[in-house]
């Protein structure tokens, strides 16, 4: 008991990983379909695409804020680029960049609003929600845009292609997402950036006296959260062949949960990308498997709060844990 | 007579009507520990909070070895040599002793762009400063803050202020909260740093712990320096308290 509550402490992931391990288990012993090749096809294309989101916000929350506009964004940036290429001349390649940059300019008004006006990043990016909505529907009077003629453009295969290996069909995405996991996780644990981004979350002022720079840290998180967010959009855009203003509604709780759950302190200083990988499978795997063992699929926030309440409570248990030796 | 590390003239604080510092004019050489007295309200933690940069000064220079210089900021104080130890000792909990050690001046190791810290490097730092400020304990420089005791973390904070060749370290009430033991554990951290060649001030309400480590009082009052050259040697706690508490006029 002693080694593994050490072990839960220093590797916050090891909890998670568990709990991921069982749910394989459980599911596929109840239903063996549960690890067909076609259904692990289907829930990979869709988790990455919010995985995306996952692994920007795990950052984020590690150094101390939130980002609640990520799902309006992840509606707006491709209807801003589906918008741009229908209603103009303009080439996809650019109206995508166009879109990109719309999504950077976001988050660096968020991060200004949080780090210079000092406003908590709940409430800055809970207005930002709004506005990034009401832009998606203003401009297109709330239908979705048309994206079938996206098959052509080489961008779309190298954002979203798929390719078959056997039964297993596997998407561009899929790519992205592991390449992301793997840069994100190298700066959080490995370099300068990271050691910043956990000391501005641990104590900002303590950091600050030291000479790291939080709020530019803070501000550069901000950009990288809208940008992901933006860019899960227009994949899962070009991917479904929709570009639906109402895209991506609700998000920012399922990715905070994601987050949370991967053992990623809510309070910020302790992040890990590891937890947030395995974080962003429970909640797939959880949303998927209760369906296929025959749960009605409307009690999924059932498990998904038991889920989050029973991860936040052993990594509270935890902390007091380790702190009460000290 | 050693050399004259910090020389404070006529340094005023006023919070709006409030004159927290009325000219104060203080001075610190190097090697030497300097216990700062006075009751609360007595302007102490205002005149540590503008030499370590904290809050700028109304009025008044400070010097650093004979140079005036501007101190706008905490990280002004640190890059000319200044660092202060708070009660709480400022480190960063969820970090590893390493990782708060070199927060702000990480080494890196290979290309500037990738950013990768040098952790062996670190670790050998860590694990040799830990030594040199009195750990006897084998704790490795990976343990997060948070699994350190009091005294144990006021000894990472002044290591950190060892190595990175501060010449003043400045403790504000560093043993407050902590147990007989960690007490004098850190007021031998004290000792070794002026062995090392540094300079302190040390703060305490508790007069007995500023006797045991200083080589001269100064004693603040409203918002001035009521004495400051006190020997600990030949003069008594009593006599000191008299001169806090103004009972001595």
């Amino acid at each position: 008991m002693g080694k593994l509550s050490k072990l839960l402490s220093v590797r916050p992931e090891v909890g998670p990983a568990i709990l991921l391990v069982l749910l394989i288990v459980v599911f596929t012993s109840i239903n063996p379909k549960f690890l067909s090749i076609l259904n692990i096809s289907n829930t990979l294309a869709f988790t990455v695409e919010l995985g995306l989101i996952a692994l920007a916000m795990t950052l984020l929350m590690t150094s101390g804020e939130f980002d609640l506009s990520v799902g309006s964004l992840f509606g707006l940036t491709p209807v801003i680029m589906w918008a741009l290429f229908n209603g103009t001349d303009i080439p996809l390649e650019l109206a995508f960049l166009c879109a990109i940059a719309i999504a950077v300019f976001i988050g660096l008004v968020n991060g200004w609003f949080v780090t210079y006006l000092k406003i908590p990043s709940f409430l800055v990016t809970l207005g930002m929600l709004l506005v990034a909505r009401g832009t998606a529907l203003y401009i297109t009077d709330g239908f979705p845009q048309r994206t079938w003629n996206a098959s052509g453009e080489w961008l779309s295969g190298f954002l979203v292609g798929d390719i078959q290996i056997g039964a297993l069909r596997l998407y561009m995405s899929l790519f992205w997402f592991i390449l992301v996991a793997v840069l994100l996780h190298y700066t959080l644990q490995k370099t300068k950036m990271g050691n910043w981004i956990q000391a501005s979350g641990g104590n900002a002022d303590a950091a600050r006296a030291r000479g790291v720079r939080v709020d530019a840290t803070k501000i550069k998180l901000f950009v990288l959260s809208s940008a992901l967010a933006g860019f899960a959009g227009v994949i899962s855009s070009i991917r479904t062949s929709a570009a639906n203003p109402n895209s991506g509604t609700g998000y920012e709780l399922e990715v905070i949960a994601m987050v949370v759950i991967g053992g990623t302190a809510l309070m910020g200083g302790r992040g890990t990308i590891v937890g947030t990988v395995i974080g962003i499978f429970i909640l797939r795997l959880m949303r998927n498997g209760i369906v296929m063992i025959g749960v009605p699929g409307l009690a999924y926030n059932i498990f998904i709060g038991a889920i989050i309440l029973g991860m936040m409570a052993l990594h509270s248990w935890l902390d007091r844990r380790n702190q009460s030796r000290g | 007579m050693s050399e004259l590390l910090v020389q404070m003239d006529n340094v005023s604080k006023s919070y709006g009507p409030v004159d927290a510092l009325g000219g104060v004019n203080l001075k610190v050489y190097r090697g030497e520990v300097v216990g700062l007295l006075g009751d609360n309200g007595a302007g102490k933690s205002t005149l540590i909070k503008v030499l370590s940069g904290a809050v700028k000064a109304t009025g008044g220079t400070i010097s650093i070895k004979g140079k005036t210089v501007e101190m706008n900021s905490t990280t002004d104080a640190i890059d000319h040599g200044i660092e202060t130890i708070y009660q709480d000792s400022a480190l960063v909990t969820q970090l590893s002793i390493a990782r708060n050690l070199f927060l702000g001046r990480e080494p890196i190791k290979g290309s500037k762009f990738l950013g990768r810290l040098d952790e062996d490097k670190m670790a050998a730092v860590a694990s040799e400063l830990l030594k040199e400020v009195g750990i006897s304990k084998d704790i490795p420089p990976t343990t997060p803050i948070s699994a350190l005791s009091g005294g144990e973390r006021q000894a990472v904070a002044i290591a950190r202020a060892m190595h990175f060749e501060s010449d003043l370290i400045i403790l504000d009430e560093p043993t407050n909260n902590l147990g007989v033991a960690e007490t004098q554990g850190v007021l031998q951290f004290v000792r070794n740093a002026k062995a090392s060649g540094h300079s302190c001030i040390f703060i305490a309400h508790n007069i007995h712990h500023v006797f045991q480590v200083v080589d001269r009082i100064v004693v603040m009052r409203r918002g001035a320096i009521v004495a400051d050259d006190i020997d600990p040697k030949t003069t008594t706690v009593e006599a000191v308290e008299r001169i806090i508490t103004g009972m001595d006029s």
